[in-house]
């Protein structure tokens, strides 16, 4: 199978290049990652971030033929030759295909991504009915791999102050979260006409989550909540 | 959070959006079936259209509806295309000045004609 | 230290069928918004004396001016089909992908039909 790789090594290169690969595979060779250690064993210098191999570690983000994916859960037999694998756009590449997402955990952090609650702790458990719990589906399964942000034209043109579908989705899934008690405050930050509102809905980004999620659903169910407290 | 991002305000100027965008919609809408079923072959039944007085009123109202869109719209694109940012306000303002000159025209022009 | 690269060729980068309604959403707002300072005028000069009214309608046949018609009028045909897509999506109507998708491609679809019709309009 042939194989078109971004490579960028910061002691070596000005500016990035491409670099063809014709590879032998193996029987159980299936998704992209078993291609990239493959590759790895070709030449030792390409560099790329991996770990769990299952998509659910959200390590392997990166852009092949054009759409972001996990390259653990990407088949091979699916994509043309041929196979362009690139970094994920917009961010800073450290090398290869390995991109600085300090910013994209930032944002992230700075939706305070845990349950908020000071009362006093009570005699027993807070409880969470499977109703009230199942209001998280759909949320809690992210695995931060960028894939959504970083194939965000909103989130391209201004990285610094938009927080981007990940970190919304985030935050939706504490807003939703009965057991937290700062929704107000919650939905006050994500005011202005940047945090949230640069939000077009173009809907790259459920397009594109490997792990089938919506994160343009859930800016939306935000926007519901502050209108409905405005008006 | 800077008080500047509350006047500003996302979900103010979202809501605007969509308000003066259903009210176009639904003068727009009118407006068509309206145009398509009067006779306005002449000067006299164009002026005559636009001046009837729930018309023109409807219509003063589009214009006002249109320059917030317009508005909401277009800040959006300049925020964010327009770099560096101490150019923004700059474009804003520009902005502000095409749609203000055109949305004057256009009230100007129909209560010219009414009066 | 060396400035980091970034990938953000566009012509590589896939958009989907929604991207793309997306921005003709957002271009054909600005054509508008360009058009509007032109059409305030033709609008007064129609509205204030016969003379004016013959003029803007000579003005109009012209072929660049029907050009322009045909432009304008995709231009709102599919600014307001996007924008009719983005409040029912915004009422909970069709946020699901494939409703999106499909949605997305009958906007942009129609927005066409909606052009050819004008100029078949115009034209005869």
């Amino acid at each position: 199978m042939r194989f078109s790789v971004y490579r960028f090594d910061p002691d070596r290169d000005d500016k990035p290049r491409m670099q063809d690969f014709d590879l032998e595979l193996q029987p159980n060779d299936h998704m992209v990652l078993d291609a990239l250690l493959r590759l790895k064993q070709i030449d030792d210098s390409l560099s790329f971030r991996r770990s769990c191999r299952e998509g659910v570690c959200g390590s392997d983000g990166m852009n092949i033929n054009g759409r972001n994916r996990l390259a653990c859960i990407t088949e091979l037999r699916s994509l043309r030759e041929p196979i362009v694998i690139r970094p994920l756009p917009g961010q800073p590449v450290i090398r290869d295909l390995i991109v600085d997402l300090t910013q994209f955990f930032e944002h992230y952090h700075s939706i305070r991504p845990w349950v908020v609650d000071n009362r006093p702790m009570p005699e027993h458990e807070r409880l969470q009915s499977p109703e009230e719990r199942s209001t998280l589906d759909g949320l809690y399964e992210c695995i931060l791999c960028a894939c959504c942000s970083t194939t965000c034209p909103s989130y391209w043109w201004n990285p610094e102050q938009f927080i981007g579908p990940a970190g919304l989705l985030q935050a939706y899934r504490f807003i939703a979260d009965s057991r937290d008690q700062a929704l107000d405050e919650r939905l006050d930050f994500l005011e202005g006409p940047f945090r949230l509102y640069r939000c077009r809905t173009i809907m790259n980004c459920t397009e594109v989550c490997p792990k089938g999620l919506a994160p343009s659903h859930a800016i939306e169910q935000i926007r519901k909540l502050q209108f409905g407290r405005s008006f | 959070m800077a008080g500047g991002e509350r006047l500003l305000g996302g979900l103010r100027a979202w809501t605007w959006q969509r308000v003066s965008a259903l009210y176009l919609l639904g003068f727009g809408l009118v407006l068509a079936i309206r145009l398509v079923a009067t006779p306005l072959a002449d000067y006299a039944q164009w002026h005559a259209f636009w001046t009837a007085p729930p018309m023109a009123t409807a219509t003063l109202l589009a214009v006002v509806s249109l320059a917030v869109h317009a508005w909401v719209g277009g800040r959006d694109v300049i925020l964010d295309y327009v770099r560096p940012r101490s150019a923004r306000p700059v474009a804003l303002a520009l902005l502000g000045l095409l749609i203000g000159l055109a949305v004057a025209r256009f009230a100007v022009a129909l209560l010219a004609a009414l009066g | 230290m060396k400035t980091r690269p970034v990938f953000l060729d566009l012509f590589r980068i896939g958009q989907p069928i929604g991207a793309i309604a997306s921005i003709l959403h957002r271009a054909s707002g600005l054509l508008l918004v360009l058009a509007l300072l032109v059409l305030a005028v033709l609008f007064e000069y129609s509205l204030a004396s016969p003379e004016g009214f013959a003029a803007v309608r000579q003005i109009l046949a012209g072929p660049l001016a029907t050009l322009a018609l045909i432009v304008l009028a995709w231009a709102l045909a599919h600014h307001v089909l996007a924008g009719i897509r983005h409040i029912l999506m915004d009422t909970g109507t069709g946020w699901r992908l494939a409703q999106a998708r499909r949605s997305a491609l009958a906007v942009i679809v129609t927005g066409l039909v909606c052009a050819v019709a004008a100029a078949l309009a115009l034209i005869f």
